[in-house]
Order: C-alpha cells, then sequence, then structure tokens
C-alpha cells in the first residue's frame, strides 16, 4: 500500500535518520512511503509569527501537490509541518475566496481531499502488523513519551485523535511492544525548541523541567515523534545537565528507531549511532542490540 | 509595566482592539480573566506579562504597551493558552498578530534575535523554497550583526559553532543544498504576500 509522504526540511537534513526509520519500519509491513515531488518548506512557526498570508500559502502549494498524487492519505511526521499543513487544509476549506485566489499561483491546485496523518495516526491503524513483525519485546525500556506542543495542539479548533492534555498513543505502541511507558508530567509541556537558537536561557529552562520529571519518575529514555524536540532534547542535554546540576542524561529515541529495534533491525539501518546523547548504551544494557 | 483598570474607555480603546480582532481572528471581547492561559503559558513568568494580561492591555487601548512587552516575543507559539481557553480565544494567535502590528510600527522587538530568526527563515524560504540550515543561519547571524554589531554575534557564533561540529560528528550536518525547483510559484506567492502587507511593510 502507498501513503503519500511530506517529509519536511529537517527529515532531508539534520533528522534524516528518521526519514530513513520510518521507511524502513513502514516498509517491512508492506507500507511504501511516496514522497511527494518537489515540496516546498511548509513554513514552520516562522511564517505564522510574520505573515498569515505565506503560512496559509506555502503549505497550500505542498496540498495541490498531494492532491494530484491521488493518494488518499498523506502521512507527516514533523509535528511543525504536520500542523501548518492541517491548518492550512482547514483555512482552505472554510475560505474558497482565499482558496482561488491561492491556486491562481499554483500548478497543482488545492482541491482538499488529501487525508493528513501524523506518524503516530498511520502506526497506530497498523498496530496489529507491527506487533505481529516484533521479534524482540523492548522488555526493561521506561520511556517517558514526550508529545510536545503541535502534535495536539493547534491555533485553531481541530478534531484530533488522541487526548489533548494526556495523548497516550505513544505509550499504547510500545506497551504492545513490551516497554513499560510511564505517566508523567510533561508529555505536552513546549521543550523550546527555535528558543535555543534565540533565547536560549528560557529554552534551557523549559527543558530542565521536562528532564528533571522524567528522571524523577523513574524514565530510562525519551521517545518523540517530532524532529525539532528530539534534535533539541537531544542536542542541548549536556548544556541543560550542566547548567541545572543534573547528574543523569536520558537517550532521545524517536518512536520509530524503537519500533525498528523490536523488529529486529540494527544499529545501522536505525542509525542509533547519530545521537547527540549517548543512545546505545542502554540498548546494549537491555541486550536489545 | 501595569495596567490600569481605571483607565477604559470605550472610543479610545476601540481603534486598537477592531484592528487586533480583524486580524487575528480572535473575539478578545470574551475573556473574562479566568487565567487558565497564565497557569498554562511556560514563558508568563519570564515575561513579565502573561496572556491574560495582553488580552487586558488590548481591551483597554493600551496600544504602547501592547506591541511593546517581552510575551510577544518570548512566546514560543505552544498553543497551550488557546487550547485551554474556556472562551476559544487563541492568544498565540493574538501575539502573532501584534508581533507584525509591531513590525509595521517601527517598534524595535524586545528581543531582537527573535524577529531575526523568524524573519531569516521565511528569507532563506524565499531563496530556495526549501529551508537549509547553514544558509538560514548565517541569514540570521547577518541580521543580528546588522542589528547589534559584533557583539551581538559574537557569543551566537561560539555556541552555534559547538552545535556545529557536533552535529558534524553525528552525520547530522547537511551541505547540499536543497531546493524547490517550482521557483517561480514560491516567488509569486511572496510576491502576492508583498502586494497584500502593501503599505503595511516588509516581513
Amino acid at each position: 500500500m502507498k501513503i503519500a509522504y511530506y517529509p519536511g526540511c529537517s527529515l532531508h537534513a539534520s533528522s534524516k535518520l528518521y526519514d530513513i526509520q520510518a521507511k524502513s519500519v513502514l516498509g517491512k509491513i508492506g507500507i511504501e512511503l511516496s514522497e511527494i515531488e518537489d515540496w516546498n518548506c511548509c513554513g514552520a512557526t516562522s511564517a505564522s509569527k510574520t505573515d498569515d498570508f505565506l503560512a496559509i500559502a506555502l503549505a497550500a502549494r505542498n496540498l495541490g501537490i498531494a492532491d494530484a498524487t491521488g493518494l488518499s492519505e498523506m502521512m507527516i511526521p514533523c509535528s511543525s509541518c504536520y500542523s501548518r499543513t492541517l491548518v492550512s487544509q482547514k483555512a482552505l476549506a472554510g475560505d474558497p475566496a482565499l482558496r482561488s485566489e491561492i491556486n491562481a499561483e499554483l500548478a497543482k491546485k488545492v482541491e482538499g481531499k488529501i487525508k493528513i496523518s501524523n506518524i503516530l495516526e498511520v502506526l497506530l491503524a497498523r498496530k496489529k502488523e507491527l506487533t505481529d513483525n516484533a521479534v524482540k519485546k523492548l522488555t526493561g525500556l521506561k520511556p517517558a513519551c514526550y508529545y510536545g506542543c503541535l502534535l495536539t495542539r493547534f491555533p485553531s479548533d481541530m478534531p484530533i485523535t488522541d487526548s489533548v492534555e494526556n495523548p497516550v498513543a505513544m505509550e499504547g505502541l510500545l506497551k504492545s511492544m513490551g516497554a513499560e511507558p510511564l505517566d508523567w508530567g510533561y508529555k505536552t509541556d513546549c521543550c523550546g525548541a527555535s528558543a535555543s537558537v534565540n533565547d536560549a536561557d528560557m529554552a534551557l529552562k523549559l527543558m530542565s523541567k521536562i528532564l528533571k520529571d522524567a528522571l524523577a519518575r523513574g524514565a530510562n529514555c525519551f521517545v518523540t515523534t517530532c524532529p525539532m524536540c528530539q534534535l533539541n532534547l537531544d542536542a542541548y542535554q549536556d548544556e541543560v545537565r550542566e547548567k541545572y546540576g543534573i547528574a543523569k542524561s536520558l537517550p532521545v529515541y524517536f518512536i520509530t528507531e524503537l519500533l525498528g529495534v523490536s523488529m529486529g533491525m540494527g544499529v545501522e539501518q536505525m542509525q542509533i549511532d547519530r545521537h547527540f546523547t549517548d543512545a546505545l548504551g542502554l540498548l546494549r544494557e537491555l541486550k536489545l542490540i | 509595566m501595569s495596567t490600569s483598570t481605571l483607565k477604559y474607555s470605550a472610543e479610545t480603546s476601540n481603534a486598537l482592539l477592531k484592528e487586533v480582532m480583524d486580524r487575528s481572528g480572535q473575539n478578545l471581547m470574551s475573556c473574562y480573566q479566568c487565567r487558565r492561559c497564565a497557569a498554562g503559558c511556560p514563558v508568563g513568568d519570564e515575561s513579565g506579562v502573561t496572556p491574560d494580561r495582553l488580552v487586558r492591555m488590548v481591551l483597554l487601548g493600551e496600544k504602547d504597551n501592547a506591541l511593546n512587552n517581552l510575551l510577544i516575543w518570548k512566546c514560543l507559539a505552544c498553543y497551550t493558552c488557546g487550547t485551554r481557553c474556556p472562551n476559544n480565544i487563541q492568544t498565540a494567535r493574538i501575539n502573532e498578530t501584534l508581533k507584525q502590528m509591531a513590525k509595521e510600527a517601527h517598534i524595535e522587538p524586545n528581543i531582537p534575535r527573535v524577529a531575526s530568526f523568524h524573519s531569516s527563515f521565511v528569507k532563506s524560504i524565499s531563496h530556495f523554497g526549501r529551508s537549509n540550515e547553514l544558509e538560514f543561519m548565517a541569514l540570521y547571524e547577518i541580521e543580528n550583526y546588522k542589528k547589534g554589531g559584533l557583539t551581538a554575534v559574537k557569543e551566537d557564533i561560539k555556541s552555534t559553532s559547538k552545535l556545529g561540529r557536533s552535529m558534524l560528528k553525528k552525520k547530522r550536518m547537511h551541505f547540499k543544498l536543497d531546493r524547490t525547483k517550482g521557483k517561480s510559484e514560491i516567488k509569486s506567492l511572496f510576491k502576492k504576500a508583498a502586494d497584500k502587507r502593501g503599505a503595511k511593510g516588509q516581513p
């Protein structure tokens, strides 16, 4: 089965490993991710902070390309891209004048047909196939599942498939693979993301709260689906620990690499050696790799 | 910065309120100051202004305060305030509008680097259709340099190059320029955006 796929800029660059993992894991259960051709950046949070028209129009061009594929569903792993694309699709459905105005500039017009899914929705719909393909139980893995902001909260009303304040999709998936996900208090709190570059003290403070809570609950790793959150919590963790005197570190996994490991895929295929905070030690200790 | 509940005058506050409501699409008048937004705001403590206070400034017509405060620049667009608002007011959208209005009024951003970050990101999309981390970071530092001189970029370059070194080590740095072929479409969308802003000014 083919699903349209929008990787977004980060899965082509700093989070290329996530792109590779997603294709391997879904490929294993017979899903082919078909990257839409010649996509552009969705504008992310920056477009909506600077220009209301671009915030809708940039994602609209991708929606037109996606509609033209004739496929029924498009998966967007990055939470920011997912959010902007969904918001654009909804805004255009509710504003025919804006839609024609934007369509006039596009080679492939937005029809509004394609269903936009995040990676958890795509994975959860295939939980049985995933568990059927699992060869290792993720015993001993105690993840703090981290959803961040943009997977469940939107700038306008949006019907979502999980709970806004206490989403549980990741926990469900990981439990079925034998892991023991924990209840904790910061699963939808903001990690700061872009503030790590432009307002660093603020971002470090937010990350310290997240890290401290996860450790206090007894987590031995984070799991996330958002490449922005992953990079942030992974790359800046040393700085957070140093500034806030936190002794222990926690690896920050993408959901896909843990699913891959339980399906028997190795370090090289899952590219688990591309983390900033050691991510191999725990998996070795648990004899998962 | 303080807001006074004694200064309300419908006549003087209406112009600001109407502009913010029209542009943000949010009905600020339904705010009853329950402060659920304030309780959830991750940057309220550090900003000295919480979303409820910001709404109140606009309702009172305190334009200077509304366009010139830390919250509109510290806001991370996490959307917690709006998700929890019982009256469905998305304060993050109000922040986006106020940021744009501050720019149009030529008010120096309270955190210039945040403004540079977002305008450089959008500029990088206008160049290649996609965001390329190295090009984007270069644009961002040039912008910081223009605004604050060498001292503004010195610290940044130190911390960014530290991150850059670990990104290199972990093979997470990307050197190939990623670009969209449909450049004329991207260009025309940017032109349309500029036309729409018209007299309102650049992003």
